[in-house]
């Protein structure tokens, strides 16, 4: 799915949101909470949890659309950074006994798991993004990747990759001002 | 490009890029949420994390939420406003007239002009302060005995609620009733507690579970007081 697809509507109802308007964060559900949903879910597996926290989003949601600028956000970036804030926020106050599997380099090559229609529907900003995740080490890559999907800490990720934290930190914060440096080209 | 030095860089870049990913502690991330109030210029990093990062969620596939769901999040949004509002409780204009430079000089004669046009009885007014901002501004109207409250620049935990509270000297905070952080709400003051609004009164806001202080007290953080003047 381009995440930008629905992009005039949202940005037209979020503005309405702004107002008071509840028909229009109504729409800006129809259009996008199955997605933030997905989201939710994938950092917290829990249904429970991410159906709290889904709901916690679109009260956000509503708060603060004011603050959404579409000169210089997409609608859906901007709704998908407060679905995940929200959910690592959510994960992070549930504390530490999560089950986590160990990541195993060699088997998360940059485009493992991901699944074949999602990658023929990538849009071209996914796919600059692909190419400089590309661009990583396999390790850099695997490290990102639990970040970003699964809420991962760097305590975690250090856990799960079996590394000293200090060596993962400096892998993360490496590999994302190559990944900033890359981009910008 | 191997060859990036991290110490280098910009410690914000840096902290913004781990705050998107996702890899700091709850306590980091606490610190980083309040920053992003009040510090544009990092607010404006961390949306540029966020832009070169989204893409990336196109993996994840959309899952319909249970249709239950809308449901408590409409159940869950501020009771609707009133449809015939008048000027005095926009909160898009009291939010600009706070935000303004002697925005409470300017608020007390707006209110002043109006309570005198239609209330013989002077009103109170009171200017909630927290944290160096004006959170709130109450109006007391003692012939109508009601208090009008208007929220300013706030925002609130979804699971608290901002209750009112009266404190007049020598007395116990009385429980006036609970406020939005996003609208007007006008609320009837009990007739027993009406003598007790004069200049020598305090009001405040704590931050209370849904549905209010459930001992009747203040039980959360005091979040703006004021004390009443005379217009």
């Amino acid at each position: 799915m381009d995440l930008d697809a629905n992009r005039n509507l949202l940005v037209a109802a979020l503005a309405r949101v702004a107002g008071g308007d509840r028909i229009a964060l109504q729409t800006v559900y129809r259009l996008a909470s199955a997605k933030l949903f997905g989201v939710c879910l994938r950092i917290l597996h829990q249904h429970s949890d991410a159906e709290d926290v889904l709901q916690e989003v679109y009260l956000t949601i509503w708060r603060k659309a004011g603050e959404f600028n579409a000169a210089t956000a997409s609608p859906m970036t901007w709704l998908i950074a407060i679905a995940r804030n929200r959910a690592i926020d959510r994960l992070r106050a549930q504390g530490k006994n999560r089950r986590m599997m160990a990541i195993d380099v060699v088997a998360n090559l940059p485009d493992d798991g991901t699944p074949a229609d999602v990658a023929i529907e990538r849009s071209e900003r996914n796919e600059r993004l692909h190419e400089c995740l590309g661009g990583l080490a396999a390790h850099e890559n695997a490290a990102l990747r639990g970040a970003f999907f699964d809420g991962n800490t760097y305590e975690e990720l250090a856990e799960r990759m079996d590394v000293p934290l200090g060596t993962m930190k400096s892998w993360i914060r490496r590999a994302m001002l190559k990944l900033k440096a890359c981009l910008q080209r | 490009m191997s060859e990036i030095d991290h110490t280098g860089a910009p410690d914000d870049e840096l902290l913004a890029a781990e705050y998107v990913l996702g890899v700091l502690g709850a306590a980091e991330r606490a610190v980083i949420t309040r920053r992003i109030e009040g510090d544009h210029r990092f607010a404006r990093t961390i949306a540029d994390w966020e832009m070169r990062l989204a893409p990336w969620a196109e993996e994840i596939a959309p899952v319909a939420p249970p249709a239950a769901i809308w449901d408590r999040i409409a159940a869950s949004l501020p009771a609707q406003q009133a449809p015939a509002q008048g000027w005095w409780e926009s909160l898009a204009f009291w939010r600009s007239l706070t935000v303004a430079t002697g925005a409470v000089a300017a608020a007390c004669l707006a209110t002043l002009i109006y309570f005198y046009a239609t209330a013989p009885k002077p009103p109170l007014l009171a200017t909630l302060d927290g944290g160096g901002k004006h959170l709130f501004v109450a109006t007391i109207n003692p012939r109508g005995a009601t208090a009008s409250v208007v929220p300013a620049a706030l925002s609130v935990r979804p699971d608290r609620v901002p209750e009112l509270w009266l404190i007049a000297p020598g007395e116990k905070p009385r429980a006036l009733g609970l406020l939005s952080a996003d609208k007007a709400v006008t609320l009837v003051i009990p007739a027993n507690l009406l003598p007790q609004f004069t200049t020598r009164a305090v009001l405040a806001v704590s931050l209370e579970p849904p549905g209010g202080s459930p001992t009747g007290a203040p039980t959360g953080q005091v979040i703006a007081q004021g004390k009443l003047t005379n217009l």
